[in-house]
């Protein structure tokens, strides 16, 4: 039998930290720290260019061959704290993360949805960001989708759930955005969060980091970053601890690097500017949820929802009042603990996993938290949903409700301990006579953001518009939390495109030295 | 990561107050879904490790103070550890948020397990096979 090209991918070049002696350093032109979107779109960009570049990256190097099908082992692989993460606040967010090589890249749906011209227009005009806006961004975003292979599903990969949830919309006149998504060939076997067996998506694993390895870029893997160090202060590398297999810390390690670019996600990437003793006010402010609200509808007839695609398609008919809706099929033992109840009365519910068609409302916030460090020097983060955010949400709800009922739903589950199911559509009204309240809503999601944002003027955003630290030669950052706002869709190909235009930026601006000065490409050394 | 007999004891009773019964779901798991909670125990972040066992701790003498039941946990009727456990996930806070997870954990173990799916009439692995090798050909079959 011929295995898919994904499955006899090439890694050279990879070091894996849980198989070194207790200290290394490392030399390199620039260290990568992360290789999600931004982390590996970068560090391919600046090989391109010429330079001996290293990536490192906390998680291991897990071969799509080897994936399943299984949550339970998939998450504790591929996921930052196997899952458990969570978003401090009125309400609690569940938050999920990749901590792998590819990053959320490997664990994310592809959805590859470019920013609303509206936000990239605001990025100008309110938040002084020239360069970024629609026509600017454009080329950018172009060569993403091709980074990504960003493609529509075959019409032979829907399933009864996205034939359902077509009519639904079609019977409500809304229109439907198919979706584009990073893929090639996908034949709909909808195992995306837990990594594609497959390979057919275009995940970071299988597109730029094998593509950086072959062109002699180097990957340190098991390896995380606890905090940039300086010299003569510009950022000369960073140091960090080598983790076993188990996670536990077996050592320490160094990297000696002019350029320090951070793409550890809007979660690390403020932490360990915090650690690097970075003051500036602006780090870690501006965390952005996009909060995810799930809403289930039981129907008479069987949809058999983990037969076909995920997410072929999205309604982004109210994107302007900040509400995207799209589906998913969740494995059985993930969607259980969405649905309400022990035992006996969870098993009746449960027993119609095959009726069920899982959608959800996700919300542009305009509120913002932060990204503190907790007293053992790891970040933690906080949100309060409220005003015009929590109003979205019940509005984002009972959209999504409408659509399940007119898809056909006999009752619809939602994400409110005090109301959990609608018995009808007779019953929508109550959702907006829920009181608006946080507790007791139930949220999660997979896109932060906003965490050390662009902006000219270092009072606003940690980063200037090309992603450098302000004040602080030699360091970037590459990944969501440059992004200045909530963005309302998907950010994989935002991340991308930003991470595109970045890279050109620095190395333009460190063109001069690099011609005085090009040392020779340098393996990893331990000592 | 090792649990006290008492931590071990309240587990126990936990899972078996949570995981689902009836409807064709009755298979004697038990000792598989506290496998797999113990094989998540490691991976969770440093603060929720460590405080886990306090957590069943609080758990199993939280009755009296929660519940006004002067019983330990593991000693509760079923039906009696379903409503404490639901009254503590209603209430939230760091006791509501352990009685989250378990929930999370325990269904995650109990629904993926082979004779579960099989009862749900759900084979993504086996579709995974199938469709890992469709998408060889389809590929195989593009012209270069």
């Amino acid at each position: 039998m011929t295995a898919p090209p994904e499955h006899r991918l090439a890694y050279p070049n990879v070091t894996d930290g849980a198989t070194l002696a207790r200290a290394a350093t490392f030399a390199a032109d620039a260290v990568v720290v992360g290789s999600g979107a931004g982390g590996a779109t970068a560090a391919a960009r600046l090989r391109d260019a010429g330079l001996d570049v290293l990536v490192v990256e906390e998680g291991a190097l897990e071969r799509t061959e080897t994936f399943t099908t299984d949550p339970a082992t998939m998450i504790r692989r591929l996921y930052r704290d196997a899952g458990t993460s969570l978003i401090l606040g009125r309400p609690g967010i569940v938050f999920a993360e990749g901590r792998c090589v590819g990053g959320s890249t490997v664990i994310n749906g592809g959805m590859s949805w470019r920013v609303p011209e509206r936000v990239l227009a605001a990025w100008e005009r309110d938040w002084g960001l020239a360069d970024l806006g629609p026509r600017a961004m454009e080329p950018y975003f172009a060569a993403a989708e091709r980074i990504l292979h960003v493609e529509p599903n075959h019409e032979d990969t829907f399933g009864r759930n996205t034939l359902a949830f077509l009519a639904g919309a079609r019977r409500l006149g809304w229109p439907v955005a198919r979706a584009p998504r990073s893929m090639r060939r996908c034949v709909g076997l909808n195992n995306c969060a837990l990594g594609c067996p497959t390979g057919a998506k275009q995940s970071m694993l299988v597109t730029e980091i094998p593509r950086l390895l072959a062109a002699g870029g180097h990957l340190l893997t098991h390896a995380r970053v606890d905090r940039v160090v300086f010299r003569g202060g510009r950022a000369a590398g960073v140091r960090g601890r080598l983790l076993g297999a188990d996670g536990r810390v077996r050592g320490r390690f160094t990297v000696h690097a002019p350029l320090v670019v951070l793409a550890a996600g809007a979660r690390h990437t403020p932490a360990i500017l915090k650690r690097s003793w970075l003051r500036a006010r602006t780090i870690g402010r501006g965390l952005h949820t996009h909060p995810n609200a799930k809403v289930v509808g039981i129907f008479e007839e069987r949809l058999d929802p983990w037969i076909g695609t995920h997410q072929a398609f999205h309604i982004h008919h109210f994107l302007d009042e900040g509400i995207l809706i799209g589906y998913a099929a969740v494995p059985p033992g993930l969607l259980a603990a969405a649905l309400p109840g022990f035992g006996a009365a969870h098993a009746a519910r449960m027993r119609l996993y095959n009726h069920m068609l899982t959608a959800a409302a996700l919300i542009e916030d305009e509120g913002e938290g932060r990204v503190v460090l907790g007293p053992d020097r790891q970040p933690y983060m906080f949100f309060d949903l409220q005003g015009r955010d929590l109003e979205r949400v019940h509005r984002g709800v009972a959209l999504t409700a409408e659509l399940l009922f007119a898809a056909g739903a006999r009752r619809v589950l939602l994400p409110f301990a005090d109301l959990p199911e609608l018995a009808g559509p007779a019953e929508l009204p109550r959702i907006g006579a829920r009181p608006r309240v946080a507790r007791g809503i139930e949220l999660m999601t997979v896109h932060i953001m906003g965490t050390a944002r662009m902006a000219p003027d270092p009072g606003r955003g940690a980063t200037d518009p090309s992603g450098a630290v302000h004040g602080v030669p030699g360091l970037v950052v590459a990944d969501a939390s440059v992004i200045p706002t909530s963005i309302g869709v998907n950010p994989q190909e935002t991340i991308v495109a930003l991470a595109l235009r970045s890279a050109e930026r620095w190395l333009d601006a460190r063109a001069p030295r690099r011609a005085a000065v090009r040392p020779p490409a340098r393996g990893p050394s331990t000592s | 990561m090792a649990l006290s007999r008492l931590g071990a004891r309240t587990l126990r009773a936990a899972v078996a107050a949570i995981r689902p019964r009836g409807e064709g779901f009755d298979q004697p798991l038990d000792d598989h879904v506290l496998a797999e909670i113990a094989a998540f125990l490691p991976h969770l972040p440093g603060p929720m490790r460590r405080a886990f066992p306090l957590g069943l701790w609080l758990l199993e003498l939280g009755p009296p103070l929660f519940a006004g039941r002067w019983r330990r946990f593991s000693r509760m009727p079923l039906d009696e550890a379903q409503r404490y456990l639901a009254r503590l996930a209603e209430a939230g806070g760091l006791l509501g948020a352990l009685v989250l997870g378990l929930r999370a954990l325990t269904f995650l173990a109990f629904y993926q397990h082979p004779a579960v799916l099989a009862t749900l009439e759900v084979d993504w692995a086996g579709r995974a096979a199938a469709l890992v090798a469709r998408r060889a050909e389809l590929l195989d079959d593009r012209p270069a």
